[in-house]
């Protein structure tokens, strides 16, 4: 049985050179097309890397992809995006409006997974964002309550689960970042999710992060999916003592790298970080792996993360001789 | 009825407007302009604000909040005791602030907002209204490592924030609103929030508003209407239980009329503003109640705020056309109108500086006159 599968959360840094074609598509320098090109020249690099690293469960770094909502609000039908607002400090984003009943139009991620997983015969999971993240970061002025849009959105986002898996995906995950913003709404999280997953037999992740998971635990625990993506580096693994309260039961994808930090942990760190979860969750259940997407980072920041998490997890399987 | 706004407005338009205020920080930030540039922008931007609430037609108006970087930290920087942390979410909205920290005993040593009114009251047309956050608020989005206790944290913000308030009023401001929406999510606080209140508004002569937002007053009202302000705002769309608990007793102050959702892109009909108008007639006559936003606008894109607020005074004006009450509403508004005219009398010196479109707008004033 493999144990300690490492695995990543889902964005990489996109190279120097993408982010230049981007501003010129912008400005209207280079066409569609050639952009495309360079955001699989982009994919292909990552797939190698993570090859190359030794990476159990490979992602295809979303290199094509803006924001994680902002994606599928321009992929699908029912949305506008909307003028600019603010999220803190200097930082603004365009925060979709659901204008219309959201449908997608055709298979919208599919595509992209399966070049990926040409590339490799490592897994490469499939990424979709959550109908409650999809909701909460998006102004409704369509279904009028946030029920009826997320129930709405979950049978969008499960279409796409049913071609990703007939497209051959083992694993998809299916964020959702704002899972914690509203405590009271977590059975809604719950529900909108067994709509998502229903009948897929591919293994299921959510990742999680951004919030108080201590407000939402340990309910969280009947989300309808095999596995939570958690944070742990951040916050010095202080949700394995929340789990210390009611025992923790599902499959964890454990951050042991920060994300939101320039700053490298030492391998000391990161190794006592997943020895720590051993000693509560059995091996075969962990899936190490960054705190969350590494897009943040620089690309020589996200690859010396992702390479701290393969060498810390091989150290750690040698020294307790696990397979 | 007459039209306000809650605090904040967003602090940069859409293409093919420039995002002026969002370079000039980064180039500030990238040391590529001096403070004093990065000043003359911002209030650049403030006038921009307020122009275009006046356009919309609202009757007293903020001045945008647009140097406030979020509704904590712009106070807390300016309040001896408190450092400045990490980010976290404020309330359930995907926007974020940086927490305050109290690390020793909070002390007002200096105006902190007191520049930005006399500013905004020399170049607006509208009388302008002072929006802080409150000292309970302030003191639970904090991080307290001083005192002993939270009651002593509050109340320490409390005699504070009633300094700044008293300096606000020797420099002319006549309307000071402070925020609470945290006494809404934390409602067996009660006791402590009536003290802070009554310390926070000991000796003040403005005119006073209270305004709770992102949830409903069941549980502290009545009793929130003995705390002396002159005005209560209530936010009706993410508290829509508001309309049960106004029915439980008199309601006895002015009302600051949260029906324009701040939350949402979705403009509200005239037919359902009007209706929700009617409905709360019943409970307050409409004299005495301000229409305004359920919370400040930056929740939105910069042209739908304005149109949000566009969308609101049309909503008013016809529904006003139609009140039995038109001779309240009308006495109302020459009263303001009244107070307008003064304002641009001492804004005409700043006025030529202003961009070609309010240029045209005080030329329209001067006219009037």
């Amino acid at each position: 049985m493999s144990v300690l599968l490492t695995t990543a959360v889902g964005s990489y840094p996109k190279p120097d050179y993408l982010m230049q074609a981007r501003n010129r598509l912008r400005r209207k320098e280079i066409s569609r097309p050639e952009l495309t090109e360079l955001e699989r020249q982009a994919t292909r690099e990552w797939i190698e890397f993570q090859e190359q690293i030794g990476l159990d469960i490979l992602v295809d770094g979303e290199q094509y992809r803006g924001d994680m909502v902002e994606y599928f609000a321009e992929e699908w039908k029912g949305y506008a995006i909307s003028g600019l607002v603010r999220a803190y400090g200097n930082r603004y984003y365009h925060k979709p409006i659901i204008v219309g009943k959201v449908a997608r139009q055709g298979p919208t991620t599919v595509e992209w997974w399966q070049y990926a997983q040409s590339l490799t015969r490592k897994p490469v999971k499939g990424m979709l964002t959550g109908p409650y993240t999809l909701v909460d970061w998006s102004f409704d002025e369509y279904y009028g309550s946030r029920r009826k849009a997320c129930l709405a959105l979950a049978k969008v986002v499960h279409a796409e689960c049913v071609d990703l898996e007939r497209a051959g995906a083992e694993y998809i995950q299916i964020d959702e970042p704002a899972a914690s913003v509203v405590p009271a709404e977590i059975d809604l999280l719950i529900e909108a999710m067994a709509i998502v997953t229903k009948g897929l037999k591919a293994k299921t992740i959510s990742h999680m992060c951004y919030g108080d998971f201590t407000t939402i635990y340990p309910r969280i625990l009947d989300l309808p999916v095999d596995q939570l993506d958690l944070e742990m580096a951040n916050s010095n693994y202080d949700l394995l003592d929340v789990f210390k309260s009611h025992p923790y039961t599902k499959e964890i994808g454990l951050g042991i790298v920060d994300v939101h930090s320039h700053k490298l942990e030492s391998l000391a760190e990161a190794k006592a970080g997943i020895k720590r979860a051993l000693q509560q969750i059995p091996a075969e259940k962990i899936f190490p792996d960054p705190d969350c997407g590494l897009k943040t980072r620089t690309v020589d920041e996200a690859k010396a993360k992702l390479e701290l998490v393969v060498r810390a997890t091989r150290e750690v399987k040698q020294e307790l001789g696990l397979a | 009825m007459k039209t306000t706004v809650v605090g904040n407005y967003p602090k940069i338009p859409n293409l093919p407007r420039p995002a002026k205020f969002r370079k000039a920080i980064a180039d500030f930030d990238a040391g590529k302009i001096t403070r004093a540039e990065l000043e003359r922008i911002t209030d650049q931007v403030t006038v921009e604000v307020l122009d275009e609430q006046a356009d919309a037609g609202i009757d007293l108006v903020t001045d945008g909040k647009i140097r406030w970087e979020d509704e904590q930290t712009y106070l807390a920087r300016g309040l001896q005791g408190f450092s400045i942390s990490g980010l976290l979410r404020y309330f359930d909205s995907n926007t974020y602030y940086r927490q305050p920290v109290c690390e020793g005993a909070v002390r007002w040593t200096q105006p902190i907002t007191v520049r930005d009114f006399q500013f905004a009251q020399e170049n607006s047309a509208k009388p302008i209204k002072v929006a802080l956050t409150g000292p309970y608020t302030l003191a639970r989005l904090s991080l307290n490592q001083h005192y002993a206790t939270l009651d002593e944290f509050v109340l320490a913000l409390a005699d504070a924030l009633n300094a700044e308030a008293r300096a606000l009023e020797q420099a002319g401001a006549t309307f000071i609103q402070f925020d609470e929406p945290a006494i809404l999510r934390h409602k067996q606080d009660w006791a402590l929030f009536e003290q802070a209140m009554r310390r926070l508004t000991q000796g003040l002569t403005a005119k006073l508003a209270l305004y709770t937002y992102f949830g409903d007053v069941s549980g502290i009202y009545p009793q929130i209407l003995d705390l002396p302000f002159a005005v209560l705002g209530l936010d009706f769309v993410q508290g829509p239980k508001n309309w049960d608990v106004i029915k439980t007793a008199p309601f006895t102050k002015e009302l600051g009329f949260g029906i324009v959702n701040a939350r949402n892109t979705k403009i509200e009909t005239k037919k359902e503003l009007q209706r929700a108008f009617a409905r709360i007639a019943r409970f307050v006559a409409l004299d005495r109640v301000y229409i305004n936003p359920t919370c400040g606008l930056e929740f939105l894109p910069r042209e739908r705020a304005q149109e949000k607020l566009a969308n609101m005074v049309a909503a008013v004006g016809a529904a006003g056309s139609r009140d039995t009450k038109r001779g309240n509403t009308k006495t109302a508004k020459r009263g303001s109108a009244k107070r307008e005219s003064a304002k641009r009398g001492s804004a005409k010196k700043i006025g030529a500086k202003k961009p070609a479109q309010s240029a045209k707008k005080s030329k329209g004033a001067k006219a009037k006159k």
